[in-house]
This record gives structure tokens, C-alpha cells and sequence, in this order.
């Protein structure tokens, strides 16, 4: 019996999977244990995105992961959208569909950003209901991801730790651990990330997300352009511990490197899966922000293709 | 007392309409759009989003800002590299700031952004001095060139249909054949352009540096094979008879109205047929045959 969670496998270590590795993946078929794809890359393609992704769920277990389900957003859920991402995560089999906690845009608008939510008893209600309706659509339990954010607001009355965790419960649904958001936005916002992971119900969450994250000297700012930095990994091996293990992936979205290099990254997650935390980490309250040179400052991984032409 | 907060709804709005606001953060935060929410001005926005230890909460609410509008161009960069190479980065990022502005994203996904962008070019282009096409037109016609590139690089194809059978079409009688309509391929378009802009754009994707060319009326046939854009100049007779047969007429009639409406004999154009029909099979523009009436 595999050992499942929400009714969902640990799947190993993952990478996501970015249009420039296709060529790398196709012609070596890498011993991955699996990949996440990002939804909406490819719910509408008919072109070599999709069929390189047929051709992969051949060999490789598959994850969706979205940006644009919007599940915070007080717009009406956009029915094609949740159509098209059934649709799609039914024909590759997908392992689960995940996206995040936030809302991306209101008022017929998509900032295609993953923006926060403030958290209070209303925004609570709003969100677990729409998970429901959405689940009841995908005909699928859905995982949702603690977003990384650069703002808090004066409304809300309860933690970001407290509402997912409420949220998962109230709505009956996977979590999706992204271990640097929680680390970015314990920077941004001054809360202990220990205690944040230490509040979210461990048999709620399918998922790990690990990423590399930019030091802009004030804030830190959720880019994915780099290696996954000691603190995060001290927080992935409190999360391992808090949860037992649970399929864990690597974001790499900016400044991506070769496929071995990205794929190395994430198999340093064993090292992490060990039973003793790190005693010369610990989390302090205003770590040194050292701005990081040259490097990404646009979050998020949806990408558009360019178009090859003869 | 929740109660005294502004509702989920009205926040988002508010956020929304600070964060996309072309002049920044501040301005958004006093425009009236925002106003319409919250009624805050720029030295209270501290009463909706909190500070950190580092940041103001204008500093906060710019990490948004920026990331939009970022974003959004770095998008519309990667698909209008020739139309930036022809006016410069400076004068496109003006431009792209106009069309996001009249069309703000809305679609689930990116790939939709730039849907609009020719036509938004088109419509907001400096008069014309003259009735010859001008470096507006070729601007407009470099922007709706790259647009198709787009849309048929990622859009339905044929690399998983059967070819059309050439055993099937010599089988057919020439009644039977002439009857008939083709199906085009879903990838198949065509467009015509008073300027060369293919030959422009390929040379911007080479990294060459290309002068703009001159007027030259160009018909182009642009599909796509083994998941690569192909395009292809035609001749003005094929570039029509290809129009008639796509917009549903039968061969026997899309071959009528050519000759109706070219000064070539009919003897010539039948030479030219049998070249077409073979340079089509090999093209891929058709998959099938659509039976007559």
C-alpha cells in the first residue's frame, strides 16, 4: 500500500517542468521521479508543448499546478477556465490540480500576479466555499499553495498560518507546503516560519514546494531564479519531520539553468530528511538583508512560448 | 470589529485599481477609481495595508505595481521581437503601456495578452500624409505577422493527422474531383501584406540587422509542420485560388473565379494548377477532400 495523503501518493522528488529542458528531457529521459506542469501552459496549447507533455506523461507521473483559478477573487468562477483545466488534468491523468491561496485579479481583470488575501472571517467563508464548488466541478479534492506576499492588511484578524489552516479544514482540501514562501513572507511580513509550518495540519499537506527567492536588501521577492538557500532547507527538514515526508518539487523559473543542474537542487532534499534540525540554524526575526546582484524581481512562473518559425 | 473593515470585494478593487495604475502607486491610491472604494489618500494608506520593519506601505503595495506591469511587457516583448527591432525598445514600451491600458489582461492565460495589440496599433496609428503605404502600415503589419506566428506556433495542427492520400486523388474521377472542396489544414492561414514582412522578421529572429524594406505587395501562406511556423510567399492567382477553396468553394468554382478574375488564359492557369495542387499535397495546406454536391 503507497503511502498516501488525502488520498494522494508521495511521489518523491519532482522537478517543474520548463519548455527549455523538452529537448534535454526527450532525448534522455532523465530518471525523474516526477513533474509539475504549470496548468495553464497547456490546457489551450495544440501545439509542441502539448505534445511533448503526451509524450512525457508516457514515462513520468504528472501534477497540474495553476496560476489563474483565482480562488480568493470575488469575481464569479470562470467556468471554461475550470473546464478546461478537467479536461486537461483527465487526458494526462494528472497525479492532482493544485494553484494557490489568492486572488489574480477582480472585475474581469487578470494581473496575472498571485495576489494575497486579507484574512478574517469573511475572506475565510468566501474562499472555502469556492473551494468546495470547485472541487465539486474537478470532481477531484484540489491542493491550494500558501502564496510568498509583499503586503498585509489592517483587516484581517487572524494569521495567514491560521486561515489555511482553518481553510483546509472547513473546505476539505490537499495543502500544498511551499517552504520558501513561507520563508519569504516570514521575512516580509516579521513571523517565525517555524511556528507557521508548526500550525499547519500536517495530514493536510500532499505537497512541498522548494524554490530560490531574490534578497532585494528590504524584502525578499519570490523569484525562483536560483539555489534554494540554507534557511529554506533548515524549514524543509521541520516540514519533513512535521509531516512525515510528502512529494516534494523544484520551482526554477528565471535564469534556469541545464536540466542536471535544476535536477541535482532538488535531490538535495534527502540530506534534509533526516530526523535532527540543524542547531546552528534558527530563526531570527530580521535575518541581513544583502541585496542580491543582477538578479530576477518579477515573480511567477506562467511563461508564454516564442514562437519558432522557419 | 470586523464590520468596520471594508469588505473583500471592495478591497480587491481598491488593491486592483492602485497596483495597475500606469503613473504608480500613489497615483492610483488618489485616483477616483480607488476613491470610488476607499477613500484614503496616499498618507493613510498605512489604515488598509500594514507596514513592515524595512518598507512603507507605498514601498509594499510598488512590489505589485511593478511586477504587473513587468511583467505584462516582458510578455509582449517575447512576441514582437521585429516589430521592436524596426521602432526600438523605448518607443514599443510606449506603446505596449497604451495597449495595456486600453485592453488589461482579462483571459486565464498569457498567451492572450497580445491578441489585441495589431489591432490596437491600427486604430490608434498617426493619419496617413499619402495613399501609399507608409512606416505606420509596416509597423502595424509587422505587429499582426508576429500575432499569427503566435497563434499558429501553439495553436491546433496537423503533425498527428494522415496526409492527404495521393492514391485517393488519382482514384478520383476529374468530375468527381473538380466537385469537390478541400479542407484546409486548422494551422493554414493567409494574409497578405504591402511589405515584405517576413522576409524582415526572419532576419530579426537570425539576429541580422535588417533596414525596412520597400513596398512590395507580399502574399503569404503561413502553416505549420513538425511544430515549426512555415511560411511561404504565393503567387496573387494562388493566394486567391487558395482563398476561395478555404472560404468553402468547390475546386471547379474556386477555379472560375481566378479566371474570371486574372488576364491569364485558361490554358496557363491549368499549368498553373497542376503545379499549386502538387506544391499543396507537399505543403500540407489541405487534409482532405470535401465531397461535391
Amino acid at each position: 500500500m503507497p503511502d498516501l495523503r488525502l488520498g494522494y501518493p508521495n511521489l518523491g522528488l519532482g522537478v517543474g517542468l520548463r519548455t527549455v529542458h523538452f529537448p534535454h528531457l526527450l532525448q534522455h529521459r532523465p530518471a525523474v521521479d516526477w513533474f509539475e506542469i504549470i496548468s495553464e501552459n497547456f490546457m489551450d496549447s495544440g501545439g509542441r508543448p502539448r505534445a511533448v507533455l503526451d509524450q512525457l506523461a508516457e514515462h513520468y507521473r504528472i501534477v497540474m499546478h495553476g496560476v489563474s483559478l483565482s480562488i480568493g477573487s470575488t469575481d464569479p468562477l470562470n467556468r471554461d477556465y475550470l473546464a478546461r483545466l478537467k479536461a486537461l488534468a483527465d487526458s494526462i491523468q494528472a497525479e492532482w490540480v493544485s494553484d494557490h491561496v489568492c486572488w489574480t485579479g477582480v472585475a474581469g481583470r487578470n494581473s496575472h500576479d498571485l495576489l494575497p488575501l486579507p484574512y478574517h472571517e469573511q475572506s475565510l467563508r468566501h474562499v472555502v466555499e469556492r473551494i468546495r464548488l470547485v472541487q465539486e466541478i474537478l470532481e477531484r479534492r484540489i491542493v491550494l499553495e500558501n502564496p510568498s506576499s509583499y503586503v498585509t492588511f489592517t483587516s484581517s484578524t487572524m494569521s495567514e498560518a491560521e486561515f489555511v489552516a482553518r481553510m483546509s479544514d472547513e473546505a476539505d482540501c490537499g495543502l500544498l507546503l511551499d517552504v520558501n514562501n513561507v520563508y519569504v513572507s516570514s521575512v516580509n511580513h516579521d513571523f517565525d516560519p517555524f511556528e507557521y509550518i508548526s500550525l499547519i495540519p500536517a495530514d493536510r499537506i500532499v505537497q512541498f514546494h522548494l524554490a530560490g527567492h531574490t534578497n532585494m536588501g528590504s524584502h525578499l521577492i519570490d523569484t525562483h531564479d536560483g539555489h534554494v538557500i540554507d534557511p529554506v532547507w533548515e524549514l524543509y527538514r521541520h516540514s519533513h519531520l512535521h509531516t512525515g515526508g510528502a512529494s516534494t518539487l523544484l520551482e526554477w523559473d528565471a535564469k534556469i539553468p541545464e536540466f542536471p543542474v535544476v535536477h541535482a537542487e532538488v535531490m538535495k532534499a534527502r540530506q534534509y530528511m533526516t530526523s535532527t534540525l540543524n542547531p546552528r540554524v534558527s530563526w531570527q526575526a530580521h535575518p541581513s538583508l544583502q541585496e542580491t546582484e543582477g538578479a530576477a524581481t518579477v515573480p511567477h512562473p506562467a511563461s508564454v512560448l516564442i514562437a519558432e518559425v522557419e | 470589529m470586523e464590520t468596520d473593515k471594508p469588505q473583500l470585494d471592495v478591497i480587491q478593487r481598491w488593491m486592483q485599481a492602485v497596483i495597475v495604475h500606469p503613473d504608480g502607486v500613489v497615483a492610483g491610491i488618489e485616483s477616483a477609481a480607488a476613491h470610488s472604494e476607499v477613500a484614503i489618500t496616499s498618507d493613510q494608506v498605512e489604515e488598509v495595508i500594514g507596514r513592515s520593519h524595512s518598507q512603507t506601505s507605498i514601498e509594499r503595495l510598488e512590489v505589485y505595481a511593478n511586477a504587473y506591469r513587468a511583467r505584462l511587457l516582458e510578455v509582449l516583448v517575447g512576441e514582437y521581437p521585429a516589430l521592436i527591432h524596426a521602432i526600438g525598445e523605448d518607443a514599443f514600451v510606449d506603446l505596449a503601456n497604451g495597449y495595456l491600458e486600453a485592453h488589461p489582461p482579462a483571459s486565464y492565460t498569457l498567451a492572450a495578452l497580445g491578441q489585441h495589440f495589431p489591432g490596437y496599433l491600427a486604430k490608434t496609428r498617426p493619419p496617413k500624409d499619402k495613399d501609399q503605404p507608409d512606416w505606420a502600415d509596416f509597423l502595424i503589419e509587422l505587429a499582426r505577422l508576429e500575432r499569427i506566428y503566435s497563434e499558429v506556433f501553439d495553436g491546433p495542427g496537423i503533425e498527428h493527422a494522415t496526409a492527404m492520400s495521393v492514391d485517393g486523388i488519382q482514384s478520383m474521377s476529374i468530375e468527381t474531383w473538380l466537385k469537390s472542396g478541400l479542407i484546409p489544414a486548422p494551422c493554414l492561414r493567409l494574409a497578405t501584406f504591402d511589405f515584405p514582412v517576413h522576409e524582415y522578421a526572419t532576419e530579426v529572429r537570425r539576429q541580422q540587422s535588417p533596414d525596412p524594406p520597400e513596398i512590395q505587395r507580399t502574399y503569404l501562406a503561413i502553416t505549420r509542420r513538425d511544430f515549426v511556423v512555415r511560411r511561404v510567399g504565393l503567387s496573387e492567382p494562388e493566394f486567391k485560388i487558395m482563398s476561395a477553396l478555404i472560404a468553402g468553394q468547390s475546386i471547379s468554382e474556386a477555379l472560375e473565379s481566378l479566371i474570371e478574375t486574372t488576364d491569364q488564359t485558361s490554358e496557363v492557369a491549368a499549368d498553373d494548377v497542376r503545379q499549386w495542387f502538387h506544391n499543396w499535397t507537399v505543403a500540407r495546406y489541405f487534409i482532405g477532400f470535401r465531397p461535391g454536391g
